[in-house]
């Protein structure tokens, strides 16, 4: 085959690659430039005291954006961004619930799934306690609980949820 | 014919002194003939579709002006990544699609359903092969094409004006939460 | 119009138009295509193309949209940065302290918002009188990508005036992407230039509005008016 080409074929052959060379070369850089520098972000963020974190309450860490709560003796760590579409959910005191402004997901207090179009419950961040202090690993992130998985605390709602006050 | 001068039905050429008629010719008056314009005939684009697109354009700027000295664009409070406002709202031409997101799967309302739309648009003239054009004779498309029509201005502007905190149902008339 | 007359019979005047004087149909022709504005126009179009109840005028609407956003865009350019710093302040001190500046935004939003109608309206008015059907099929596959643009150019500047409205707007709209399958992580983060809205964002969503998503328009609406030039010499029913 290779002999029968002559040099009509090879020229056409040859811009052609070329072009398509140009092209992945430009295709690559442009990738490389516009990717994201950093990797998920974030880090080990230094919070609260543990004996700070209420049982049937929430604390807010501004700094870990990301909610405290504690089962027994576990410390949780839920993201405050909602599973759906990143929204940041905030806890209604008045029901013990989380109630996403965007588009009405609700989760109970460990951020499990109630209502709503989420697909998930409320991510989690690994916790680790040394001296009696919450360290929240931010770069991490667990997916939230299932979707149609049951409720693992007894908590229904305290109150009417906070729609329509703010 | 009959002669226009003896013709007791005509009145006579009024003439004036050291005048005299020379001949009377059957004619068209001096403004032209009036003839009914025929829709399929060419024009030429300058001047008449061009003063057309200059009104319309004109048009389109009061409007322009109007609104933008009556109503100021809208600013909130600066951006806080720590705090979502409730209700949190799409801008209206997205109302209809963050409508869906509170009804169905994001996969559902925030992918499938825009790129179906947006294919199903492309593909609208290789789908339809009847090559009618009036209404009457594409029935099946032009009831099709006014349903979802029909349907996404419904959910526009539920999504635009009837939906409040926590996305839950307002009536615009008693809290408006429309944001432009 | 006698000054115009006179000036066009100079020198200078006869280099400036190239174009006869317009007396019959012929001069009137030879003038268009004379002319470079003129150029994206036929020469002549059925008569019942230039009544209103056949297009509405919104092609032409959206087209007029389109200039005043350019032109009330250029000024606003000159008093802002796309900083997470500046661009909140900036926003403030367009309203407040820059000559005809809240004058000028509003006239930007109101022109994008209306904009989005008309192409809208346009691609309706086009359905409705089957205007899709061959030969132009193609030019309203076209007429899609031009909405999409439009659609794109409206979000990417939603985002800079940098306030809760943009922000959060943003990161619900761009978060949607997460939900494509397989590539929709790398898109989102491709889009945020990071993993959350950011200042990156906003540089990214900055360079997309003024310059990137413009010059795409403006290219493919070249084309789209090149087809609709070609077609409208056409001789058949739809015309």
């Amino acid at each position: 085959m290779n002999e029968h080409i002559d040099r009509r074929a090879f020229v056409s052959k040859a811009w052609k690659g070329g072009v398509a060379l140009i092209g992945l070369a430009g295709a690559w850089t442009s990738w490389d430039l516009l990717r994201p520098r950093r990797g998920p972000g974030g880090g080990e963020v230094r919070t609260v005291a543990a004996d700070v974190v209420p049982e049937g309450g929430v604390v807010e860490v501004t700094a870990a954006r990301a909610y405290l709560t504690r089962v027994g003796d576990e410390i949780v760590a839920i993201s405050e961004k909602c599973p759906h579409l990143g929204c940041r959910v905030p806890f209604c005191e008045q029901s013990g619930q989380f109630e996403c402004p965007c588009h009405g997901s609700v989760f109970n207090r460990l951020g499990e799934y109630r209502e709503g179009p989420t697909p998930r419950g409320m991510d989690r961040h690994p916790v680790r306690i040394e001296d009696g202090v919450i360290f929240v690993d931010t770069a991490r992130v667990e997916a939230g609980p299932d979707k149609g998985a049951p409720e693992t605390i007894d908590e229904p709602p305290a109150g009417p949820s906070c729609a329509g006050e703010h | 014919m009959a002669d226009p001068t003896t013709d007791p039905g005509r009145t006579q050429p009024q003439l004036a002194a050291g005048r005299r008629v020379l001949g009377i010719v059957p004619g068209t008056p001096a403004t032209g003939t009036r003839k009914e314009p025929d829709r399929d005939e060419m024009v030429m684009v300058w001047p008449h579709l061009l003063v057309r697109h200059a009104v319309a354009a004109l048009a389109v700027l009061a409007v322009v002006l109007v609104l933008a000295v009556l109503f100021d664009a809208p600013l909130r409070e600066i951006a806080n990544p720590t705090n979502t406002p409730n209700p949190e709202k799409a801008p209206w031409y997205f109302a209809a699609l963050q409508e869906l997101l509170s009804l169905f799967h994001p996969q559902v309302a925030g992918v499938l359903v825009p790129t179906a739309i947006l294919v199903g648009l492309a593909a609208l003239p290789y789908i339809d092969r009847n090559p009618e054009t009036s209404p009457g004779r594409r029935k099946v498309v032009v009831a099709t094409f006014t349903i979802f029509l029909v349907l996404w201005v419904v959910l526009t502007v539920i999504g635009f004006a009837f939906r409040g905190p926590n996305w839950d149902w307002v009536w615009p008339w008693v809290e408006w939460h429309g944001e432009l | 119009m006698q000054l115009m007359d006179r000036f066009r019979a100079t020198a200078v005047g006869r280099s400036l138009f190239r174009s006869p004087d317009r007396v019959t149909e012929r001069d009137r022709a030879a003038g268009h295509w004379a002319n470079f504005l003129l150029h994206i126009y036929p020469v002549k179009v059925h008569r019942r193309e230039i009544e209103f109840r056949y297009s509405w005028y919104l092609g032409v609407a959206s087209a007029v949209l389109f200039g005043s956003l350019v032109a009330s865009g250029i000024y606003l350019m000159f008093f802002y940065v796309p900083s997470p710093a500046s661009a909140y302040g900036n926003i403030q001190a367009i309203q407040t302290e820059v000559a005809f500046g809240q004058f000028v935004r509003n006239v930007h939003r109101w022109s994008a918002n209306l904009m989005v109608i008309a192409v809208a309206a346009h691609m309706a008015r086009v359905f409705y009188r089957g205007a899709y059907k061959p030969p132009r099929e193609f030019n309203w596959v076209i007429g899609v990508v031009l909405l999409v643009l439009t659609l794109l150019l409206s979000f990417t500047g939603y985002l800079l005036p940098w306030d809760q409205l943009a922000y959060w707007a943003v990161t619900v709209g761009t978060s949607m992407a997460d939900f494509v399958p397989f590539i929709g992580g790398t898109t989102r983060e491709m889009l945020l230039g990071g993993d959350q809205v950011g200042s990156a964002t906003l540089l990214r969503f900055y360079v997309l509005h003024v310059a990137v998503l413009p010059a795409a328009l403006v290219a493919v609406l070249a084309i789209h008016l090149w087809r609709w030039r070609k077609d409208s010499m056409l001789d058949d029913g739809e015309g």
